[in-house]
């Protein structure tokens, strides 16, 4: 060997033989062998917190509950005159009406009346007005769905020593739920207002986000000659989706809420009635206008993906038939690429709906009332409701936290699915 | 035939040329939101920007303008997430791309894709209501307080693992099978081949993915805003509670403040501080991935 | 193949659409009653007019009789309050309230503490009502003028503040004294064993409400003042281990979860944690109906609510709301676990109200 060959001193790459190679070889499988475990290791703690999270939040959400009535039901039916051995069920509807009206406020049994009178009512509602707002059920304590199950005896023992506890299975995530409106009461606080919030808010990114980030998509990878402004474009994009989402909060609450308020509080188109201050900019629009931002740069590098994708003997082909650029793009690109453009949007989309910071600070309200019903309403939405039932320090928040989570973590699901089934429907037909 | 322009096709290209304009005015926006707002209070007179960078108090009320303590913060969490996440994500995507047979691949990624998918609040309430408990069952109540950094260094890491398990996945996937056939000629064991050939071959990659993990890391609002704590404090103890930058943020705005303060002028400073960091990390990541990626073809 | 796209988009934007704006279950009552039901109303008209005085308010602070009565189902329109998370639950209870009864429109509560508060109501005009646990500020009433404003108060009701600490601890059994309050939440002290050598040498874990609530307000003047003077705010606000939230339930949950830690907040946040938390005795008297009543409890303090003549004549629902605040708030109060205003007190509010609406109506 000459000099030039020569391996650097200290170095000796001679393959060793005999019995150093038979040990060094077997310490070497020896480590192999554990790293791989530690590699497989890694994986399963993955796997486990995953599942970890997800069973915390199952358990949290169903489970036992002991409640204590704020009237007893025995009171009620003395007050009416029948015997402790029956129920309220068994009165007759008169009678329920009668404890109705005694117990409740005037306004409250006018409201009801007015609503649909007593006498047009059947027994069962009444029945269920009462035991909701007479007998008022008041949650004293709650157990999880594991130890529920698991350590019945030890619940039990506890909800004896509550004076007048009983006890029953709960599961929070229920119709009622989902039906009723935001309360301070954890019995009754449901989600509605802040589902109808989400869904409405990503309506309307998805129809401001949807087209222009198509459009964006369709521009850079189509007409942009590779000059300085359209590497600037592309830079600026890649760049935009590495900004933490509570930047985009602050660039909202800046422009859309304040500066552009007369358009995002609909004063400017005249929706709205009812005096200067029922409106200002805090509305699904400012909000969705703020996710749109968001989620543009998302949709922009998977539509240019989806776009590109795309062979170029198709384009040819057009071009070679007498096509303008964006009837070759309309006609045939597109079309090509609608199933990658539209799962890339339905996961961008899917990241605005669990977007909680940004909406936060455009100013989602604490306690509303009233379910939104147009781009210009005030809102609240899904994890932001999570985020206030998860401050509460009642364990029953926590519970309803739980369901929240459950809700919008089905909603996930469902968008995601949505685009998985739609790639692999496509995949599929492209190979044939 | 002569080439007649169809207005309609101008029409189109001026209406795709905005769409893709769209992005720069969003940049610029945030920029110029950022900096005016900023200006207002930095040249406000109540604080000089000496004070800003090194003072070690926050507490606009009474004038203190040090933004070390939520910086601290933000650097505690972020570096409890990385801890977990960094040999976490890595030991995944080197099983991914060179160990797991296809049925373990079609378990794990779609599990990555989940925990991907989990928005930050859920892993906020997970931080609270079982990362905490967890963590003064193992250390002790009174060491680790009920708002702490810890928990919410955890959950923030295994929110990135994700991130960093596929970038790593796709920079090691993309080294070439020559050189693994090559070292597995040379005799090397699987072990061999993954740690000294192919990592070292895709070591920029995996190095844009630690960085881009970092910046999402600082950026991650809402587990800390759970979890993590409600006033500033200067400490390097992650078992204490304290608030990061946007934390602080999210505090504040929460609270809607009066729209010419010193308050509210000052969050925009903190935001300006955040988009500069992030920003150049995001720079760092790419300029890493186009210096030191090697080139095989 | 595009037409099966085609489908699955429609499918989806319509059950978007549908679920979005499909109509609410019957929380709002069917139809406006068109003859108001034989109880007098305000009338539900656009301009104010004049409701008819049972008997003429005197600028003394007794009078028989009352308010007209409301009725919710009669009241239409959108309500914007915001102020202080003290205020928050007790008028969360009477709007809640107030919608059982029948109201229809939409009530906004945002709680972002008294100072955010008046900001909202003063300086940018956003809301009709603002919450607040301290009186407001001649500032704050001077920026209301520049926007042509004239606050009303209205007196709803007592808090009696809460300091809690952790139900392990015990040598605060007996409580603390207000110069020794006054020096935990200081930054003279690090350790309990710097207020009182009695007391174990831990760190003392602060939990206040933030600088935007009233309720920090209130301590400041009440507490840190007589002690420390002007340097009061800036003593408390530079102690060590001090966490801010304008959220009480953070507060709470931290008091909650350490031995060592002390906080302060409305007594509403206390009462519905009993058994999680344990109240202090300040200069030897508990928190309690009686106390308060009496005038012992030295961190007492008064709720309020206010609103602006001109907006509850531009907006009558909002004088429907705040009547109806004012006849059940005593109802509720018990319940959220504040402690009701002295009659006068009230009586004195519900003058405003009247003299306010007389007011706007002859403008």
């Amino acid at each position: 060997m000459n000099a030039a060959c020569a391996p650097p001193s200290g170095v000796d790459y001679r393959v060793k033989l005999g019995e150093e190679f038979e040990q060094n070889l077997s310490s070497r499988n020896r480590s192999a062998s554990i790293w791989q475990l530690i590699f497989l290791a890694a994986t399963i703690v993955c796997v486990v917190a995953l599942l970890t999270l997800l069973i915390k939040i199952v358990n949290d959400a169903f489970g036992t509950v002991a409640y204590q009535n704020e009237i007893d039901p025995e009171t009620l039916l003395r007050s009416v005159g029948a015997s402790a051995d029956t129920t309220l069920a068994d009165l007759p509807k008169e009678a329920l009406a009668e404890i109705f009206q005694a117990n409740v406020s005037a306004g409250l049994f006018r409201r009801y009346n007015t609503e649909k009178p007593f006498e047009e009512r059947t027994q069962e509602e009444v029945l269920a007005l009462v035991n909701e707002r007479v007998v008022q059920p008041k949650i004293v304590k709650t157990w999880g769905l594991f130890e529920s199950l698991l350590n019945r005896g030890a619940i039990e023992a506890q909800t004896a020593a509550i004076p007048n506890a009983t006890l029953e299975f709960r599961s929070w995530v229920s119709a009622e739920f989902l039906a009723n409106p935001q309360s301070p009461e954890p019995e009754t606080a449901g989600a509605r207002t802040a589902i109808r919030g989400s869904l409405l808010a990503i309506l309307v990114t998805f129809l401001v986000s949807f087209p222009i980030g198509v459009g964006a998509a369709i521009y850079l990878e189509e007409y942009a000659a590779d000059n300085r402004l359209n590497r600037l474009i592309q830079a600026n994009v890649n760049n935009l989706a590495g900004v933490p989402s509570i930047i985009y909060g602050m660039l909202g609450l800046a422009i859309f809420v304040r500066l552009l308020e007369p358009v995002t509080s609909g004063v400017a188109f005249g929706a709205v009635g009812g005096g200067e201050t029922s409106q200002n900019g805090r509305t699904i629009l400012s909000a969705a206008l703020t996710l749109s931002l968001l989620v543009l740069p998302l949709i922009i590098i998977n539509a240019q993906e989806a776009i590109r994708a795309v062979p170029r003997s198709l384009r040819q082909a057009s071009f070679g038939l007498g096509a303008t650029r964006w009837q070759t793009v309309w006609n045939h690109v597109l079309p090509y690429a609608i199933p990658g453009i539209l799962t890339g949007t339905i996961l961008a989309i899917s990241r605005a709906v669990g977007e909680t910071a940004p909406l936060i600070v455009i100013g989602a309200s604490t306690f509303i009332t009233v379910d939104p019903s147009g781009p210009f309403s005030k809102f609240t939405t899904l994890p932001i409701q999570i985020y206030q039932w998860t401050s509460r320090p009642q364990d029953e928040f926590r519970n309803l936290a739980a369901a929240a989570i459950l809700v919008l973590l089905v909603l996930l699901l469902t968008l995601n699915a949505a685009a998985i089934i739609m790639r692999n429907r496509f995949s599929q037909r492209r190979v044939s | 035939m002569s080439r007649r322009a169809r207005p309609g096709e101008t029409i189109i290209q001026g209406f795709l040329l905005f769409c893709g304009a769209v992005s720069i005015l969003t940049t610029l926006g945030i920029v110029l939101v950022l900096v005016q707002q900023s200006t207002l209070f930095f040249g406000s007179g109540e604080l000089d920007l000496g004070e800003f960078f090194s003072g070690t108090e926050w507490q606009p009320a009474i004038g203190k303008f040090g933004i070390w303590p939520l910086f601290m913060a933000t650097l505690v969490t972020s570096f409890v997430g990385m801890l977990v996440a960094l040999p976490l994500g890595l030991c995944v995507a080197i099983y991914l791309s060179e160990y797991a047979s296809p049925r373990a691949r079609g378990i794990l990624k779609p599990v990555l894709e989940v925990l991907a998918g989990i928005p930050t609040v859920v892993y906020g309430y997970f931080a609270l209501l079982f990362i905490t408990p967890l963590l003064r069952s193992v250390f002790g109540a009174n060491i680790v307080q009920i708002y702490n950094m810890a928990s919410a260094g955890i959950a923030i890491g295994i929110l990135i693992i994700p991130l960093i398990a596929s970038m790593s996945e796709d920079a090691l996937s993309a080294v070439p099978r020559s050189l693994r056939e090559g070292a597995y000629g040379l005799g090397a064991t699987k072990l061999e081949v993954a740690v000294r050939v192919v990592v070292p071959a895709a070591l920029s990659g995996i190095a844009a993915a630690v960085i881009v993990a970092t910046s999402r890391a600082v950026g991650e609002t809402m587990v800390v805003a759970i979890a993590a704590g409600a006033g500033p404090n200067l400490t390097l103890n992650p078992f204490e509670a304290a608030e990061t930058i946007t934390g602080h943020i999210v505090r504040i705005s929460g609270g809607d403040l009066s729209y010419d303060s010193i308050d509210y002028n000052s969050i925009f400073a903190l935001a300006l501080f955040l988009f500069v960091i992030t920003f150049v990390l995001n720079i760092i990541s790419r300029a890493v991935v186009r210096r030191f990626r090697e080139v095989y073809e | 193949m595009r037409r099966t796209y085609a489908l699955f988009a429609l499918v989806m934007t319509l059950s978007l659409i549908i679920s979005a704006c499909g109509p609410t279950p019957t929380q709002a009552p069917a139809a406006q009653p068109t003859q108001p039901p034989a109880q007098a109303t305000q009338p539900p008209a656009s301009e104010a007019t004049q409701p008819p005085p049972t008997e003429e308010p005197a600028m003394t602070v007794e009078f028989v009789g009352g308010m007209p009565p409301v009725d919710p189902l009669a009241v239409s329109g959108d309500i914007v309050t915001a102020g202080s998370s003290t205020v928050f639950p007790l008028t969360e209870a009477l709007a809640a309230r107030f919608q059982d009864e029948g109201y229809a429109g939409n009530i906004t509560i945002d709680s972002v503490g008294t100072g955010a508060g008046f900001e909202r109501f003063c300086v940018a005009g956003e809301t009709d009502i603002s919450n607040a646990s301290r009186p407001i500020r001649s500032s704050e009433v001077e920026s209301c003028q520049a926007i042509g404003r004239e606050p009303v108060e209205f007196r709803v009701g007592t808090d009696a503040l809460a300091v809690v600490v952790n139900p392990a601890n015990e040598f605060l059994a007996e409580g603390v004294t207000l110069e020794e309050l006054a020096k935990i939440f200081s930054n003279e002290a690090a350790n309990w064993s710097d207020v009182n050598p009695a007391w174990p040498a831990e760190p003392i874990l602060r939990f206040s409400p933030g600088t935007d609530s009233g309720t920090f307000d209130y301590f400041v003047e009440a507490v840190m003042t007589p002690a420390y003077g002007d340097a009061g705010e800036e003593t408390i606000l530079s102690a060590a281990n001090l966490q801010l939230s304008e959220d009480d339930n953070v507060l709470v949950q931290g008091v909650e979860g350490d031995q060592n830690a002390i906080g302060y907040f409305g007594y509403a946040y206390f009462n519905e944690n009993k058994d999680r938390l344990t109240a202090l005795k300040i200069n030897g008297v508990e928190p309690s109906t009686a106390s308060v009543d009496a005038g012992t409890y030295p961190l007492a303090r008064p709720l309020f609510i206010y609103s602006d003549a001109s907006i509850m004549a531009e907006k009558p629902q909002v004088a429907d709301f705040i009547n109806f605040y004012l006849t059940y708030v005593n109802d509720e109060i018990a319940d959220v676990g504040y402690f009701p205003a002295s009659q006068s007190a009230l009586n004195g509010a519900k003058a405003a109200l009247l003299e306010a609406l007389s007011n706007a109506g002859s403008e």
